[in-house]
């Protein structure tokens, strides 16, 4: 399929694409898609996984065994939360 | 001072000019603006990036270059712009920024995001996590391989 600036694609019934901007090396799009589509750049989308990953709670084995290997020199502590300021 | 419940750290103490916000959130965390960057001597370099705002949300990262010491930053005018820095200029980590990337913990080890590093406006505290769309970083660069050769 090839558009011109202006010119608009549909997707199904309620999902429409326009090109708006054509550049030297970027194409500006307006999109029209229902609220509960998600709209999104791939690699954003890509990102937002990643994060969804790395939010959920690490193991402290794991933890440790990663500590241990970024400070092979040291032993590793295991109690992170002792240096934590504790309310009084 | 505050102090803050987290799931991760129990109580937390933190000084309110000292929390970052990001204007935009995180890609998947639109809504969570604050965070504190803690770190403990017992797992340094790991600083921890913990929300102010959801105390089982935290994230683990590291300083950019201690993963990668020659990492080069490639943020969009509009990500500097969000923070207050002027875009047509790479601000300089440790100068300008601090950089951190995030680690995912997985079964086949850690990884770390260099595609998307957090950056933070020293002197503003403003950070947008930084996605570089024609960036050649990874997503998940491994840390540590299990195997590494050493010379005696």
């Amino acid at each position: 399929m090839s558009r011109r600036a202006g010119e608009t694609i549909l997707i199904g019934d309620d999902i429409e694409i326009v090109i708006t901007h054509i550049g030297r090396s970027r194409v500006k799009v307006g999109i029209r898609a229902p609220r509960e589509t998600l709209v999104i750049a791939r690699e954003v989308k890509l990102v937002r996984d990643e994060n969804l990953a790395a939010a959920v709670a690490t193991p402290p084995a794991a933890l440790s065994s990663l500590v241990a290997r970024l400070q092979p020199a040291r032993t590793p502590g295991s109690g992170l939360q002792s240096r934590c300021q504790h309310d009084q | 001072m505050p102090d803050f419940e987290t799931t991760s750290f129990g109580r937390i103490s933190y000084q309110p000019e000292w929390a970052i916000e990001f204007p935009s959130g995180l890609p998947g965390f639109e809504g969570r603006r604050r965070f504190a960057a803690v770190n403990f001597e017992e797992s340094a370099p790991l600083v921890f990036l913990q929300s102010l705002e959801d105390p089982a949300l935290c994230f683990i990262t590291l300083p950019i270059l201690v993963v990668d010491p020659r990492y080069r930053l490639d943020v969009s005018g509009e990500d500097l712009g969000q923070i207050g820095l002027a875009p047509g200029r790479q601000p300089r980590i440790g100068t300008d920024v601090l950089c951190l990337t995030v680690i995912s913990i997985r079964e086949s080890g850690p990884t770390a995001n260099l595609l998307a590093p957090i950056v933070v406006n020293l002197r503003n505290l403003k950070a947008v996590q930084a996605v570089a769309p024609e960036s050649q970083y990874s997503l998940q660069h491994v840390l540590l391989p299990e195997e590494v050769p050493v010379c005696s």
